[in-house]
């Protein structure tokens, strides 16, 4: 592989990891906190929908962006209310969300899409940041949509408000051991609809760059399954914020790949990488690659 | 990774609220999302007439729209059936997908294998079926075998293992070297050859005009044995006392590993052989999508049943006719067969909130 293939692999790894960063780090919130969100999955559906819509609509990306996060709310909402309010199963309630969702959105598409569903949407165009951009070989990687960029801000002070503000470790204790977070005065339950209502924005962002940055329009399930591959960076990224980053951008190399290596003349079944983050999580949770520690009360409804 | 314990909606408490959670709930709940998909429908300016008369077709208007949608319950219930098998020993079995596509790629290596089909005495098409079970069985035991020797939730690695074999199964079909049918040219679809005739599960009353296999009388008396040996075996109370408190079994002398491992055997080979009757009975060759959601929509199924064999029944029987139903909606009166996701969606989401009003007590 020549540099140049290399650096557009790079470039590719980390555009096809995006819409996952958003919705892992999203995950990642709302799991310390003690909730798994099945749901993850629908939310980017409703995202990717959203953006789609509200671009079609109006003819702006940014109004489209803000689109999906308003129509993905209500779903957080009722997946919140669900599992912290009416402690209901999180596991089934998340894939009947997931069902539910793919439903409306698919109905949705069909209604507003119909006659012109092969129509593109006005999406964001790549931007090289100054500087960084104009380096020579990897300036490349760079040149990527700015909700890129937005990812790792969003990414850098998330990292410091939970392990350096006292909501952030309140909600990292609200995972391992509620009752005494309840003890020491702090509302277990508001923090948790926080922590389910932040996963649905990052999620919406997520789903959102896949409609608008990436496909340039909206295809029935589109998500095919993102959503899934979220939580599973999750678990594979240990729980920790730095590794579930790595992670995502391991699984979206994995993808790339893909496009790759045939393009290079070597013949892999695509199953084998498309399975590669499943595979690998299953070790890790196997204990076959370092040691898993989930939160405590990882899907325990908290009764007071 | 440390166990986590998990909360299981269905602990039994009064006779009251049994009867209240086991019957007026999911009624009200199935009542009421209907109802919001009638409003749909009209909000779709289609006549409600026909889209009701095409979805009473589609899901039992003849002996034929009967049989399919018996064929599509069959495999929810089985489904169902092994998630309740493995919640009475607390374990969530969210794997079935996975479980029904291993289940339907043995199914099918066997059934082309040389020699099978010239089997007698119907052994051409029992030794596939055996053998998608018990592929099935080995997929969940892995996540049994996990949790006991690494501690690993089985909720997370079910989920890995079912895309794993999903994509196993994407792979099967893609590759000459596996049971994709030989290219013959560059139209020849990903998929296996059609199973001989010999293999295929035969049909209970012999005539395609309604093609209910011997899959609903196996089903049948799978449902019936279950129910003896959940409430009246050794092995049944043993799953049932290491779901309440694995440490209290293991000083009863339960042997808690292998109770897990069996327990999530059983289901696995329960979603294996779905898949081997998916195959076998209806679909006859192999495909990329083959589970198509069976294995999600039958542990909604199982849990929403809140642990009762009979609950499965009747759960896989709705959402096997809601299915047929849609199907024939989305031809006969252009209304997406999406709207069925929806009241399904509905329905689950509505029947799990509603738990709360049932556990309450007990959970506290």
């Amino acid at each position: 592989m020549t540099m140049e293939l290399f650096v557009v692999f790079l470039a590719s790894s980390v555009r096809l990891a995006i819409p996952l960063l958003f919705a892992a780090t999203g995950e990642y919130v709302s799991e310390r906190a003690g909730i798994v969100n099945m749901s993850v999955e629908g939310m980017m559906l409703t995202g990717a929908f959203g953006g789609a819509l509200g671009t079609a609509m109006t003819g702006s990306p940014y109004f489209g962006l803000l689109f999906a996060v308003v129509i993905v709310l209500p779903v957080a909402l009722l997946q919140s209310v669900l599992t912290n309010t009416l402690r209901a199963n999180q596991v089934v309630t998340g894939i009947g969300i997931n069902i539910l969702v793919l439903g409306l959105t698919t109905l949705g598409y069909r209604q507003f899409f119909g006659n012109r569903s092969r129509e593109m949407i006005t999406g964001f165009n790549a931007w090289s940041p100054p500087f960084l951009g104009d380096l020579p070989v990897i300036g490349p990687i760079f040149h990527q949509a700015g909700l890129a960029y937005l990812a790792v801000a969003i990414i850098i002070a998330l990292a410091w408000f939970m392990s350096r503000t006292g909501a952030g470790v309140a909600l990292r204790a609200a995972g391992e051991d509620p009752h005494a977070v309840a003890i020491s005065g702090v509302p277990v339950i508001t923090l948790r609809h926080g922590a389910v209502l932040f996963t649905g924005l990052m999620a919406a962002l997520g789903g959102a760059f896949l409609s608008i940055a990436e496909i340039h329009t909206f295809t029935e399930g589109m998500t095919r399954g993102a959503g899934y591959l979220a939580i599973v960076a999750v678990i594979f990224g240990n729980w920790k914020i730095w590794r579930i980053v790595l992670a995502c951008l391991l699984f979206g190399a994995a993808t790339a790949l893909q496009f790759q290596l045939p393009a290079i003349g070597v013949q892999l079944p695509n199953a084998l990488l498309i399975m590669m983050p499943y595979l690998l999580a299953l070790l890790a949770v196997a204990g076959l690659v370092g040691r898993q520690i989930a939160p405590r009360a990882l899907a325990q409804p908290f009764w007071k | 990774m440390t166990d986590i314990p998990y909360q299981l909606p269905g602990i039994p408490s009064a006779a009251y609220s049994d009867i209240l959670g086991r019957i007026a709930i999911p009624v009200i709940a199935v009542v009421a999302a209907f109802l919001v998909g009638l409003v749909a429908v009209m909000a779709m300016g289609v006549p409600l007439d026909r889209a009701v008369s095409a979805f009473i077709n589609g899901a039992f208007g003849s002996a034929y729209s009967i049989s399919a949608s018996l064929n599509r319950s069959i495999s929810l219930a089985l489904v169902g059936i092994g998630f309740v098998i493995a919640a009475r020993a607390g374990l969530t079995n969210v794997g079935g997908e996975g479980q029904i596509a291993m289940g339907g790629v043995f199914a099918t290596a066997l059934c082309l294998a040389p020699g099978i089909a010239e089997l007698p005495f119907g052994l051409s098409f029992i030794i596939p079926l055996v053998g998608g079970a018990i592929a099935g069985g080995v997929w969940g035991a892995i996540a049994g075998f996990l949790k006991v020797r690494a501690g690993a939730n089985e909720v997370i690695t079910t989920l890995l293992l079912s895309f794993i074999a999903i994509w196993l199964l994407y792979w099967s079909v893609q590759s000459e070297n596996l049971l994709r049918q030989p290219m013959t040219s560059s139209a020849t679809l990903p998929e296996s050859l059609s199973i001989p005739a010999s293999t295929q599960v035969p049909l209970l009353t012999g005539s395609y005009t309604s093609p209910v296999t011997w899959g609903l009388p196996l089903t049948i008396v799978i449902a019936i044995a279950a129910a003896i040996i959940l409430s009246r075996s050794v092995f049944g109370f043993n799953l049932k006392a290491i779901g309440f408190n694995p440490v209290a079994a293991a000083r009863a002398g339960i042997a808690v590993g292998a109770g897990v491992v069996t327990a999530l055997f059983v289901a696995g080979a329960l979603g294996g052989l779905a898949g081997a009757l998916m195959l076998q009975g209806e679909q006859y060759s192999l495909k990329a999508g083959f589970s198509s959601n069976y294995g999600f929509d039958g542990l909604v199924v199982g849990l929403l049943a809140r642990n009762s064999i009979t609950g499965v029944i009747a759960g896989a029987v709705l959402f096997g006719f809601m299915r047929s139903g849609g199907i024939s909606m989305e031809m006969m009166a252009s209304v997406p067969s999406a709207l069925v996701g929806i009241i399904q969606g509905l329905i689950v989401v509505s029947i799990a909130g509603a738990a709360y009003f049932l556990d309450r007590r007990s959970a506290r």
